[in-house]
């Protein structure tokens, strides 16, 4: 079946690493850049994330992801670099429009902290099965419940998106025609909503029955079919990562202090 | 009617750049013509019978081979205008059925394909009568038992009246009312001059309905020809995991030196005997 989920599979030392420490990972990556409000702090961030992103072999793959935020990063810079409120020193003018460079350097800033954030992300979602995701923050004590209706997320869409087709098929058969100009697709399209909603809510019906009736509900702690993801230094990294974002509000408050 | 020539089909997609050198094939080196002869569509889950159909009907594209349907072409049409001229019975019930009425289901076909609505209206009651199923005209087609739902979607593409009508597997969950409406149903078309092709697992129904077996194989066709000739054919029958009708291995057993296919043949030769 089609997934909605973006995982890449690759073999590599990312991909071996447990959900919930990529889930602290990004808890310090976004933290650290945020209080150490340091342009060169930023920029180190951000390339760790990317660093990261290709020891994980995905690089290319986070490349879309970032070619559709260019164009939100570059209306920043020029808006910071042209209104920011601090801006005093004029670095260059393109035909009587002033680029300022305190606004330049904040710019640089806020894209320098997306990209370290979106990276961050990216590597939890390109190397990490959602199930996998799943099952750990339910070992880790989340509710099945909610572990569910996240899984389902997942499902629903690549879910219709087959319903779509088996319906299309089926009208096909009896001669609605599907192809062609967009008139025709879209009056195809149109009558198919109904029967694929009422498809899926059916589905969700037999899909709820079919989970009571091997226990989904049963209050007894659960087995797992896939293993934990053991990866040995778990421990050790997730201090670490919360260390570097203590450390770095500590260093923040103590500044402020003095 | 129907005329394939060299028909490949994998599931698998080429990739863009290279082409996939160990892709799996659904279907491999197909050939045939399908005449008016009722014909059965024999083999092991998983053989192919309903990639082919599914190909014969448009519903799904060859990767290389031709195939036509009353001289048309099939790359060259869609699924929509073939569907004036073949109708397809699906495996799966839940599969066929969208609408919210028995009446409005059956009614979908004919509708598009053209037919005036006051004919449309009679050749649906006619194939609802014969399936039984005129007194839930009302019915939600979702609500129906899953030996109905087959019979509504036999019935919802009979009453597009096409020359060719393709059942895959019409007695899946039938008892023996069921299948006996079934067969009616085969014999009726057959007796209209239709084409009939069914895939089918009940190897004793074959025996009653068919007068042309194929047998596919892992993707290929193994065998074809009259139903005593297949049958006859222990060594490929075994190949294909198939087994003879019930009257046949009986008349085997019981040593009559013919091929029966049912049980009214075997008795005729312990009589001749
Ligand atoms: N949508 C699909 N995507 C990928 N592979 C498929 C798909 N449908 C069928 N296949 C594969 O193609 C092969 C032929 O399947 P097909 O459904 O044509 O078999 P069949 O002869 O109709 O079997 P059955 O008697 O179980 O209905 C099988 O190996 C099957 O797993
Ligand atoms: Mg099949």
């Amino acid at each position: 079946m089609k997934s909605l989920s973006l995982y890449v599979e690759r073999d590599s030392f990312i991909h071996r690493v447990d959900p919930i420490t990529k889930l602290f990972y990004i808890f310090a990556a976004i933290i650290v850049p945020f209080v150490m409000k340091d342009l060169t702090v930023s920029i180190v961030c951000a390339a760790v994330s990317l660093i990261l992103l290709a020891v994980g072999k995905v690089l290319r793959n986070a490349i879309t992801v970032f070619a559709c935020l260019f164009l939100i990063m570059i209306t920043i810079f020029l808006i910071q670099a042209l209104a920011n409120i601090n801006n005093a020193t004029v670095v260059f003018s393109i035909s009587g429009i002033h680029f300022y460079a305190e606004g330049m350097i904040n710019g640089v800033k806020i894209i320098m902290r997306m990209t370290d954030m979106v990276a961050a992300f990216l590597i939890l979602i390109l190397t990490t099965k959602p199930s996998d995701l799943v099952e750990d923050l339910i070992r880790a004590g989340f509710s099945p419940r909610i572990g569910y209706v996240i899984m389902s997320i997942f499902q629903i869409v690549p879910h219709m998106a087959g319903a779509i087709d088996v319906i299309t098929d089926a009208q096909r058969a009896r001669g609605v025609e599907t192809k062609g100009s967009l008139p025709v697709r879209i009056k195809a399209f149109l009558p198919l909503l109904g029967p694929v909603v009422l498809n899926s809510f059916m589905n969700t019906k037999e899909r709820a029955m079919a989970l009571e009736v091997r226990a989904f509900d049963a209050k007894n702690k659960k087995s797992f079919l896939n293993e934990a993801v053991n990866f040995r230094h778990a421990m050790a990294y997730r201090v670490l990562f919360v260390l570097l974002a203590v450390s770095a509000v500590a260093w923040r408050a103590g500044g402020v202090l003095l | 009617m129907i005329s394939v020539q060299n028909l490949w089909f994998s599931y698998e997609p080429d990739d863009r750049k290279r082409p996939n050198p160990d892709k799996k094939y659904a279907l491999r080196d197909i050939s045939l013509e399908i005449d008016k002869r009722p014909t059965a569509i024999i083999g092991q889950n998983g053989a192919g019978k309903t990639t082919f159909v599914r190909i014969l009907k448009g519903l799904l594209t060859a990767n290389r081979g031709a195939v036509t349907v009353m001289g048309e072409d099939v790359s060259r049409t869609t699924a929509a205008r073939l569907a004036r001229n073949i109708g397809l019975v699906f495996q799966n019930p839940n599969d066929q059925l969208f609408k919210k009425t028995v009446m409005d289901e059956a009614m979908f076909g004919p509708l598009n394909i053209g037919m005036g609505e006051g004919a449309a209206r009679k050749s649906v009651m006619r194939a609802l009568d014969i399936m039984e199923l005129s007194d839930k005209l009302d019915t939600n087609p979702h609500d129906l038992a899953l030996s109905d739902k087959k019979l509504l979607c036999i019935a919802s593409v009979m009453a597009m009246d096409t020359d060719i009508i393709i059942l895959d597997e019409p007695t899946i969950s039938q008892d023996y009312v069921g299948r006996e409406k079934v067969k009616r149903v085969i014999r009726l078309l057959r007796d209209e001059g239709k084409s009939v092709m069914t895939i089918i697992h009940d190897m004793d129904f074959v025996a009653e309905c068919f007068e042309r077996i194929i047998v596919f194989n892992e993707g290929e066709k193994l065998l074809d020809g009259g139903a005593k000739e297949v049958f006859s054919d222990a060594e490929m029958l075994k190949k294909a995991h198939l087994e003879p009708p019930y009257a046949l291995q009986l008349a085997i057993s019981m040593g009559l030196g013919e091929v029966c296919l049912t049980e009214a043949d075997v008795i005729r030769c312990m009589m001749e005997a």
